[in-house]
């Protein structure tokens, strides 16, 4: 166990250059401003077509790339869509203001642009740009990167010097068609991470139309046939191998948009749910022996309360309520609640949003990325939700309805969420986020993609209570510990960067202590491995290593 | 309609007056009328006029040519014929009344009414006069005719949009007239709330609200508009005062235990829901809804409630939602097995009852 003091770090935050036009309120949780160093636009490149591709980009992730012990940010762009679309197509991503970039972390807090020089430039002129992922997929100790796109996916692998090699052709993992969220996680145990792609519809500029009465808008995800997502098998030669059909991924169609990891059933293997839009939500029952069962039905998460299709956009998989079973939060669109089903503990789940507050919360806008994160440290995970409509002219067709929306946050009193005050009120059209300790003073901080605008980073304004930031580092598991259950002081976090919409998060697994000033934890590794660690100091980031025996 | 009316009007051509007809007309006359049976109108129309050129003064003639047009569908052609016929024997009933229809069809619903009122034809007498922007004596003359022929579906069509016409007028009245009353701001409130314009429709009850507090029904109403609109606390005050209101409106007691439930409020909900179910008994969206207030708290109260909700509804969605509640509660229970034949009943009514997924807003 390796301990870093928090407070040379916080001493040098506080001259940090964060916060460029930030005047928080006393209220807010969170000091709103863009990224000192950070000129991202993500650019959709909305057209009067309505390619339903342009209303859906674009993803963020929290990675360390360079292991410097600090957050750096990598964005995913849209791409240039013409009007009208022609063979053969180009979304011009050749051109720098179309690329994904890549932004380092410097000690003072700002960013600095190193996406060419990392050799991230260019996703390639025939990929509209969605979503990232992120693992260490070869367990060298450096994050790699994989990006989805309407095209072909790119998986991006981390040589250790702040540069990194297209692989995608050797790994075989480009997909093909339109993937959006993505996530590594190890299925099999076997200690390498795994890959499972998202995919929204069977779509192509060619088979593209627009729909509405009074004047054309994009269509929903019935005009267009669903379509399956995809799982590779990690055979740890830097090589990937489809097993979507013989796993039984591929035997379920659907529009998914988000997915998220956890063991939901305790049996030791991490099991899939995928956020699908208006179609029944899949709940993937890893069986343990390469295949999963699609059980959503009869675990009672694939439809609302009433039995309604839900829209699901975005996913996050934990426990909200200190039961020790991971709950789903999934965001959907307006007039109807975002969705909770509680995990009733032996493998079944209750609808419960009404019970968590949310149909207080929810019913006037869309929600996206989400997370279940302790952003008060009382002990409790809150929740934030970037939100804004899928139709940029949704106000002819609902007037009570509004394209662009200020995020939702809601802090969790003992498994109800109360709306709080964010820090902004400014609407956006809100889409990606992703969670993380920006600045490393133990409080989890957002950074949320917006449609044809900047970044916008939700930094925490810290409180008094205790905290403790794990970093899991795997032997037999998988290096990341993606998959471990970990129980600080009664509350459980499942070990993901996985989850919210086309984003990644920071996988350090942070935990709000409350005024506790130290912390029992409880580790159930992957490889079945079982650790405890008694009084651990609150206040610490502290990395634990797989014990070698149970 | 015309097509009906016009085959019961020449079924009476034989009722009609039948002054002689000179000999010299009458082969044409009996031409005239076999054409019509073989429905070959035109050589009718021939056979008929020939007639009229010998016998100029014989109604029936020209009965049986404006009849002949109105079958070939030429109405505008009928009218004149008939006319004569009515100048000629202006007692006679049955030539009113085709006129009467051979002006409706045409267009001229102005000159059809005093047609169709010495005929004393009611239905088409009030189609004429909601054509004719009298709503009011449409109704009286619609709801006659169905009193002789109940269940006519084109009279019930007319009846419904006179009777949508008078409300109209009556609103346009209201708001022409009275516009700053309690009522007008009521009923502007209202057009806003369809149009989903819920700003507005908010403004305009808190304004009628303003004028009449203790008017019943405005409290439920805008309740509604901030319900449409999530604003469940907001909605819940408003339900809430209606209920107070009106302590017997099992209405303002459902609203206010669905804007209960919606908030989480699950206890108070179920009050509000009973409550409710005991001013008016099996409404089966207050069962469901007291069902789901009672899931978490109460599952074998709310698994009565459910069971109730199929007993009254059968095979419909809600029967389907409330199968799928049940599912939920036996699942938490453990009871698998109830719980997959509560999810095999959902499926099945689903599958029978389902409805496409939206494809466009």
């Amino acid at each position: 166990m390796r301990k870093a003091k928090a407070c040379l770090l916080v001493l040098l935050f506080a001259l940090s250059s964060f916060a460029q036009d930030a005047k928080p309120r006393s209220d807010a949780v969170f000091r709103v401003s863009s990224l000192n160093g950070v000129d991202f636009v993500l650019r959709n490149s909305p057209t009067s077509l309505k390619y339903l591709i342009e209303t859906m980009p674009g993803g963020v992730a929290l990675l360390d790339y360079n292991n410097d012990g600090l957050l750096d940010v990598f964005l995913v762009n849209g791409g240039h869509v013409r009007e009208p679309m022609r063979s053969p197509f180009s979304f011009d991503r050749h051109d720098p203001a179309y690329w994904n970039r890549l932004y380092r972390q410097n000690r003072d807090g700002s960013f600095t642009d190193v996406t060419e020089q990392a050799g991230l430039a260019n996703a390639g002129d025939t990929n509209y740009g969605m979503g990232v992922a992120v693992g260490d997929y070869d367990n060298d100790g450096f994050p790699d990167i994989y990006v989805t796109n309407y095209g072909k996916n790119i998986l991006y692998h981390n040589n250790g010097d702040g540069t990194f090699t297209d692989v995608t052709a050797k790994a075989g993992v480009a997909a093909g068609g339109w993937s959006v969220s993505a996530g590594f996680f190890d299925y099999d145990n076997d200690g390498k991470l795994d890959l499972f792609v998202t995919r929204y519809l069977d779509w192509s500029v060619e088979t593209s139309r627009t729909c509405g009465s009074a004047k054309p808008t994009y269509c929903a995800p019935g005009v267009f046939p669903p379509i399956t997502n995809i799982l590779y098998h990690n055979r740890g030669d830097g090589t990937f191998e489809d097993v979507s059909v013989p796993s039984g991924i591929a035997s379920k169609k659907g529009h998914g948009l988000g997915v998220a990891f956890a063991d939901y059933d305790g049996d030791g293997f991490t099991d899939i749910f995928v956020a699908n839009d208006v179609t029944e939500q899949f709940l993937f029952h890893n069986n343990g022996n390469g295949t999963f069962s699609e059980r959503a039905l009869e675990s009672g998460v694939a439809l609302t309360s009433d039995g309604k299709m839900l829209s699901g956009m975005g996913v996050a998989f934990q426990d909200y309520d200190n039961d020790g079973f991971p709950d789903l939060l999934v965001t959907q669109l307006p007039h109807e609640p975002y969705v909770v089903f509680h995990n009733d503990g032996h493998g079944t789940f209750s609808p419960q949003e009404l019970e968590a507050g949310f149909g207080m919360l929810s019913g006037k806008s869309s929600g996206w990325g989400v997370g279940l994160e302790d952003f008060d440290n009382d002990g409790w995970k809150d929740t934030f939700i970037t939100q804004g409509h899928v139709f940029d002219n949704v106000e002819i067709y609902d007037s009570s309805l509004r394209y662009r929306d200020p995020p939702l946050l809601a802090m969790n009193r003992n498994g109800h969420f109360v709306q709080a005050d964010a820090g902004s009120d400014v609407p956006v059209a809100g889409r990606g986020a992703a969670f993380g300790d920006l600045n490393n003073d133990g409080w989890v901080d957002v950074i949320t993609t917006s449609l044809g605008d900047r970044p916008q980073l939700f930094l925490n304004r810290e409180g008094k209570l205790h905290w403790l930031t794990i970093t899991l580092r795997g032997k037999r598991s998988n290096r990341d510990g993606f998959g471990a259950r970990v129980q600080v002081n009664g509350q459980v976090r499942f070990a993901t960067a996985t989850g919210s919409y086309l984003s990644s998060n920071d996988k350090r697994l942070h935990f709000g202590l409350g005024t506790a000033p130290s912390a029992n934890i409880e580790i159930k590794w992957p490889s079945g491995i079982h650790q405890v660690l008694k009084d651990v100091k609150a206040d610490e980031f502290v990395t634990i290593e797989e014990a070698a025996s149970p | 309609m015309m097509q009906c009316l016009l085959a019961v009007c020449l079924l009476l051509q034989a009722q009609a007056a039948a002054p002689t007809v000179p000999p010299e007309a009458q082969a044409f006359l009996q031409d005239g009328i076999e054409a019509e049976k073989r429905h070959d109108f035109d050589a009718a129309i021939a056979a008929f006029r020939k007639a009229a050129d010998l016998a100029p003064s014989s109604s029936i003639v020209f009965y049986h040519l404006g009849g002949a047009y109105m079958k070939k569908g030429d109405y505008a052609a009928a009218i004149p014929p008939l006319k004569h016929a009515a100048e000629m024997n202006p007692d006679s009933l049955p030539i009113h009344q085709m006129l009467g229809f051979a002006l409706l069809a045409a267009g001229y619903a102005a000159d059809a009414i005093p047609q169709l009122e010495i005929a004393h034809e009611y239905g088409a007498l009030g189609i004429a006069q909601l054509q004719n922007g009298q709503p009011t004596e449409a109704v009286a003359n619609l709801q006659a005719a169905l009193a002789k022929t109940p269940g006519d579906p084109d009279l019930l069509y007319y009846l419904s949009r006179a009777a949508a016409s008078l409300s109209s007028q009556s609103l346009d009245k209201l708001l022409s007239t009275f516009s700053d009353s309690a009522r007008g701001h009521q009923a502007k409130g209202q057009t806003y709330f369809g149009m989903k314009l819920y700003p507005e429709a908010v403004k305009e009850y808190q304004q009628a609200l303003a004028l009449r507090p203790d008017l019943p029904g405005l409290h439920l109403e805008l309740g509604q508009v901030y319900a449409a609109n999530s604003a469940w606390a907001k909605a819940e005050e408003q339900f809430r005062l209606e209920a107070k209101l009106q302590p017997g409106n099992a209405e303002a007691a459902y609203r206010l235990g669905e804007a209960l439930l919606q908030q989480g409020k699950m206890k108070e909900a179920a009050e509000e829901l009973r409550r409710s179910d005991s001013l008016h008994p099996d409404m089966p969206e207050t069962l469901y809804s007291l069902g789901r207030a009672l899931t978490s708290g109460e599952p074998t109260a709310a698994q009565q409630a459910f069971e109730s909700v199929i007993a009254l509804e059968k095979e419909t969605p809600l029967a389907a939602q409330a199968y799928l509640a049940l599912a939920g509660i036996h699942r938490k229970q453990g009871k698998t097995e109830l719980a997959a034949h509560e999810m095999e009943e959902f499926r099945r009514i689903q599958s029978a009852t389902n409805t496409p997924a939206p494809t466009a807003p």
